[in-house]
């Protein structure tokens, strides 16, 4: 399980966002630390053995080399403190930001989905298998889907022919792409349940005649008639030998290959939105006011050189793109699904470092799960951790859409960025902000640009401005240091950024 | 056809049977489900007789071009395998 985390036993002194001592505690074969610069992962005296086992095997190595399992290497006490004589502690990187399931598209489901399937695919043939097989153990580097849980290997019976993990694939990855494709629930909702829906929930909500759906028939309607036979007493389900261990992986090979078909079928893209076509479609933006917004922040990126960017409002990534191309890893946010799978197939088409996260910054991601401390809140992620934010055409929509006070898009602005910000200032006269005013006029239509410099003056300074021929103004803003922070210390990262 | 097919089905019922016979307590970490687990089972009765009757199958299907091919090639008669269904 990847990331999950728990704070020490002194919760006073520890605050919630302490990443350093974030810990599993499901996983009865280890448990995992993140530091700011790797994940640590504590191998339990009872798993080494087929942990060794694992790390020592071929199929590791292949999967490494693919780029479909997270790199390991063995931690020794002279690089950790925390490592003691005789412990089993691997080293794997930081795939930084964690994105979890409940912020992924469609698409991204699907590649995860697959990813699973591929992976326990080469596991068996090679006489291993997935012990769990859930989206928590894959991460996204930049739009690549990884899996970093290694201690989800384990040898498995050479004649068995039940994938234990089987169970799991279905109740996390495929009913929440069932319930989505056919019931219309939000795979954001997957944020809810720890493991899942079970077949019995889609199966109550699905119309009747959906039920005997091919793709449908076995994981939904059959399962859910076999579990009501096996709730009598006595009824216990047992996994299954056979004597021929060829046909034993014959078995298990055609059912990741029938999952894979039923992955294939539901995870349809998703399909056009209102802003998945914006950036075609946007009628107070000639052609010319867009060639000076790219270079306005085609410039600002030559300026700055951000090794790390946050695009908030991304859309099909016009301006994501554009960062990474200049050499930043890339985190876009946008609550739009269908705009953001656009962007995240230009990225993995283009093999871009862009991070996709299906997230609205007004109301960002919650932690969740146990104690709410099992998955981090998305501003817990993210905060000061990018040279570079970009909020492009997205001001209007927090002021009159999430009715936001501009003190305090300032301020979540300046938790974000370690030193720059690029703000596109909507004014009222534009024919989107009239759209949302809506009547309100004495509330917002008064708005003007010395009202956004006024509010962010306590955090930022302003290093360049740059007014369109459609009235809105581009403004690159420097963040004041604070005194005593993190970003005024010397030696900080952002000391590396080079001034203007 | 329907005399082939009654020939294959006490091997089928069989061989469903024997897979009954054969289990054994397995432990998980991820919890399998019961009527998931029971998919399963069933699934792994079907696989498996197909994997089992493969050869009748396809000779029940092609049973025109086996005998063709088992007359030209008296000398090595198992040199084809059929492929798996």
């Amino acid at each position: 399980m990847n990331d999950p985390v728990e704070p020490p036993s002194n919760l006073r002194t520890i605050p919630t966002r302490k990443s350093e001592l974030v810990l599993t505690f499901r996983d009865p074969a280890g448990q995992l630390r993140l530091t700011d610069f790797c994940a640590l992962r504590q191998v339990w005296p009872a798993a080494v053995e087929e942990t060794e086992a694992f790390l020592a095997s071929p199929l590791r190595k292949a999967l490494e080399r693919s780029g479909d399992l997270v790199a390991s290497r063995v931690a020794s006490a002279g690089d950790h403190g925390i490592v003691a004589p005789g412990e089993l502690w691997l080293e794997h990187p930081r795939l930084d930001p964690i994105s979890y399931p409940w912020e992924w598209t469609t698409a991204q489901w699907r590649a995860a989905a697959r990813l699973t399937l591929r992976i326990a695919s080469r596991a068996i043939a090679a006489g291993w298998t997935l012990k769990d097989a859930t989206p928590l153990n894959i991460l996204f580097s930049g739009s690549q889907p990884v899996w970093v849980d290694v201690l989800s290997f384990e040898r498995r019976d050479p004649r068995s022919t039940v994938w234990l993990a089987y169970g799991q694939f279905v109740r996390t990855f495929l009913l929440p792409l069932v319930a989505e494709r056919y019931l219309g629930w939000p795979l954001q909702a997957t944020l809810l349940v720890r493991d899942g829906y079970e077949p019995a929930q889609i199966y109550k909500a699905l119309p009747f005649w959906r039920r005997a759906h091919p793709d449908l028939l076995d994981v939904v309607t059959l399962a859910t008639l076999a579990e009501r036979r096996r709730a009598q007493p006595g009824k216990s389900g047992k996994p299954r030998s056979v004597a021929d261990p060829e046909l034993a992986e014959h078995i298990l090979q055609k059912r990741i290959a029938r999952l894979g078909k039923q992955i294939r079928r539901v995870a349809v893209p998703q399909g056009r939105s209102q802003w998945s076509e914006y950036a075609q479609s946007a009628s107070h933006y000639q052609p010319a006011d867009i060639e000076r917004k790219k270079k306005f922040v085609k410039d600002v990126l030559e300026r700055v050189r951000p090794a790390r960017v946050l695009d908030i409002g991304a859309n099909t990534g016009t301006y994501s793109l554009l960062a990474a191309e200049a050499g930043a890893e890339v985190v876009a946010l946008d609550s739009d699904a269908a705009a953001l799978e656009a962007l995240w197939r230009a990225a993995k088409q283009q093999k871009q470092p862009i991070t996709a996260l299906v997230a609205n910054i007004a109301r960002p991601t919650p932690a969740a799960g146990w104690r709410n401390r099992e998955h981090l809140s998305l501003l817990d992620r993210l905060s000061v951790k990018f040279d570079l934010v970009l909020m492009l055409a997205v001001i209007h929509h927090l002021i009159l859409r999430e009715q936001l006070p501009l003190e305090h898009i300032a301020e979540l602005a300046a938790g974000l960025t370690r030193r720059w910000l690029v703000l596109e200032w909507v004014p009222p006269s534009d024919p989107m902000y009239q759209e949302w005013l809506r009547g309100r006029d004495h509330l917002y239509g008064h708005l003007n640009e010395d009202d956004l410099q006024r509010a962010f003056a306590p955090h930022f300074d302003c290093a360049a401005r740059e007014e369109l021929e459609n009235g809105r103004i581009l403004l690159l803003l420097e963040r004041i240091p604070e005194q005593g922070s993190a970003a005024a210390q010397a030696g900080h990262p952002l000391s590396e950024v080079s001034r203007p | 056809m329907i005399k082939k097919l009654l020939l294959v089905l006490p091997f089928l019922l069989m061989f469903v049977g024997a897979l009954m016979l054969f289990e054994r307590p397995a432990y998980a970490y991820a919890d399998p489900g019961s009527g998931l687990l029971a998919i399963q089972a069933a699934g792994s009765a079907l696989v498996a007789a197909g994997w089992y009757l493969r050869r009748k199958i396809y000779a029940l299907f092609h049973r025109g071009t086996a005998e063709t091919q088992s007359e030209e090639s008296q000398e090595a008669p198992d040199s084809q395998d059929p492929p798996r269904p």
